[in-house]
This record gives structure tokens, sequence and C-alpha cells, in this order.
């Protein structure tokens, strides 16, 4: 059967069933989290944009803050025929794109607060995270693949590494 | 907070008027930088859902060189000078000939000489921007050092999102684009100019300029 190619979109959050490719596009502060079972045959990913939506409203989008997203996607994951200790983890992403020195932008560091969140969650959930390429100043696409399980990170200038 | 959903046309249009106010004077700045003449255009105010920041400006993977500044005091916000990768190399090749007095092309200056010349392109129609609308409404402010990034565009917007997912779904930004003739006969380059006010000073924005 064919690779189906399903490209997510700021904070979207899917799980499906393999074969598939998972993709999401130019990553800078967000992060790309990738879950799966390779024995279930089972792969889910979230494009995280922010670490905790404490205070919010809870119409928004699950897959947009890290608190949310994970456990979001876990339970995805459980209901489509994973088990929680076969899930293994993968996450790119989380960099700082500006540096200003001097100014005090609490803004500009996100992507640190949300690959930090991300992991505790996952830890918090007995989730093993396998490989990660997180955090620096550059930009990310990535393209998870269920026919390896390899999470491909393409970085501008840096070329492209699988984890 | 003012609620930017709830902003009526009246409202909307005061900010657009805000942004051409900046724009007039970041594009005199830039004439005077460059020796050349600008073409402006028409500011808008968009107000765009978070999650569509990345098409919303173009390809969403297109390699753009960015210059973001950070202003603080009465009127907090965050702009953002983004052009094509190409645009921005013609840009510094225009900066360093009109510095020097003779053209040098782009692939023989140092990187670290572009950064700075971007940076500087980038500071200076920033900061004209500022000083304008500061003015205008009667505040005070500091700007920071100005940080250079060249990626692709959906990560650099990645920064308004961070800004504005916090309080909602949807970013106010103030977008207008700045043109100018190019070293090639009939070749134009261009900049855009996204002014990215802090969700917390629209309301001051807005009694100043007394519609609200």
């Amino acid at each position: 059967m064919a690779e189906q190619t399903i490209v997510l979109g700021m904070a979207d959050l899917m799980v499906v069933p393999a074969p598939v490719k998972l993709v999401t596009l130019g990553l800078g502060s967000c992060i790309g989290l990738v879950v799966y079972d390779s024995f279930a045959k089972v792969a889910g990913m979230a494009h995280i944009m922010l670490p905790d939506s404490r205070g919010l409203q809870g119409s928004e989008k699950v897959g947009k803050f890290a608190d949310t997203a994970v456990p979001a996607l876990i339970e995805e994951m459980l209901k489509k025929g994973a088990t929680r200790p076969r899930i293994k983890a993968k996450l790119a992403g989380g960099a700082q794109m500006f540096a200003l020195p001097g100014a005090s932008a609490e803004f500009l560091t996100v992507g640190a607060k949300n690959v930090r969140e991300t992991k505790m969650k996952l830890a918090k959930m007995g989730i093993a995270l396998l490989a990660s390429d997180t955090g620096g100043n550059k930009g990310r696409t990535i393209e998870f693949s269920t026919s390896n399980w390899m999470l491909k990170v393409k970085t501008l200038g840096k070329g492209i590494s699988e984890i | 907070m003012a609620d930017i959903a709830s902003f009526n046309a009246l409202q909307l249009d005061a900010i657009r008027e805000v942004g051409n106010i900046g724009t007039g004077n970041a594009a005199t700045a830039l004439s005077g930088l460059l020796s050349r003449m600008i073409h402006m255009d028409v500011p808008k105010t968009e107000l765009v859902s978070i999650y569509e920041l990345g098409e919303h400006y173009g390809d969403p993977l297109q390699v753009v060189g960015a210059v973001f500044v950070r202003s603080t005091g009465g009127f907090g916000c965050s702009l953002i000078f983004i052009q094509n990768e190409e645009d921005a190399d013609v840009m510094v090749e225009l900066l360093l000939k009109q510095q020097f007095g003779t053209f040098i092309p782009i692939n023989e200056i140092p990187e670290e000489m572009k950064d700075s010349a971007l940076s500087e392109v980038g500071n200076i129609v920033l900061s004209s921007f500022l000083n304008a609308i500061n003015l205008l409404i009667g505040t005070q402010h500091q700007i920071s050092v100005p940080g250079v990034a060249h990626d692709m565009l959906s990560s650099i917007l990645d920064v308004v999102a961070s800004i504005y997912g916090q309080m909602g779904e949807t970013a106010l930004l103030v977008n207008t684009e700045l043109s100018v003739d190019g070293l090639e006969a009939g070749r134009k380059i261009s900049g855009h100019i996204i002014l990215i006010p802090d969700p917390d000073a629209l309301e001051l924005l807005l009694k100043r300029l007394k519609v609200m």
C-alpha cells in the first residue's frame, strides 16, 4: 500500500494507522512531536506552539499547547490500538529565531520552554523519548515515515539528518 | 485588555493610519540611506488567524531575510522587516555601493558584513517607523538592538504566533511594503514592514487616537 502524506499545520494533532508520512513545514519556535507504536502500526504527530494553556479558554485546539497536546496525542494513540509501554516519542523544533542582546522579551525564548514542557509531560506520562533535535536558531522541516519509523529533519544550511 | 476581534472599522482604520505615518517616515529614511526613490504601499491592518500566519504572507517555505526589533515604553510592540532573500542581497549591494562608491557583488561580501548591512537597513527603517508613531501618540520608547535571521518564512513568523497565541487565536498586524529600484534597470526590490503591537498596548493606542 502506498504511503499517504499528511501535512500538519499550526496546532494540528493527528493519529493515523501506517503506512503514512507525517510532515510539518517550517517549524521555528514550535515543536513537532511524533509518537508511534511500531507493533500496533500507528503513529501520531502534533505541531505545538506554546508551552502551557493555563488560564485559557477550553475552546482552543488541544494541539496548540504542550500540556494539552501530549495527553491528547497519547489518548488518541491508545484509542487506535497502541499500548502505553510500546509508545515511543521523537521531537524536533524549539529554535530561537531572533536574539536581541540586552532586550528582555520573554516570547523570544518560547522555543526552549516548549521543549522543556513537552519533555516533562512525556516523562510524566511514562513515554520514552528516543531522539530529539531541538534548540539552535534555525527553522526545521520534519517528515516522519512509518516505513522505517525515522524522523527526517531538514535545516536550512545544515542539510538533512535522520533521528 | 482590548478584544481585538471586536474592533470596529473606525478603530482598525485608525491603526492603519498609524501604520501610514510610520511607513512615510521609514520610506524617507530609507530613501536618504540609499539616495534612491522609494515607493510605498498603503498599509493594511490585518486580523490574521495565528494558525494561518505562514501562508498569509506567501510561500511558508520561502527563504527570507528578516530584521527584528522590540520596542518598549508607552506603546510596546515588535517590528519585523522581511525581504525575499534575493531582495535582501540586492538591498545590501545597494547600501554598500552607496557607502563605498564601488559595486561589490553579493557573493564577494563576507557573511558578517552582509548581516551587518542588512541589520542596519532594518534598524533605520524600523526605528524611523517607530519614531513617527511614538511622536504621534506622545509616548516615550526604547528600541532594542536589531536581530537578524535568514530562514523559512513560516519559522520566522512563529514569533508572531508566540506573542498573540497566549491571548487567543487572532493576531493584529499592520503590514506595509516599501520598494526601491534595484541595481538592474527595471528590477524592483521590496521589503515588508510588519508591526506587531503588544496586545495590551492596543488600548492605549486607540485611546490616544481618541477612538476608544
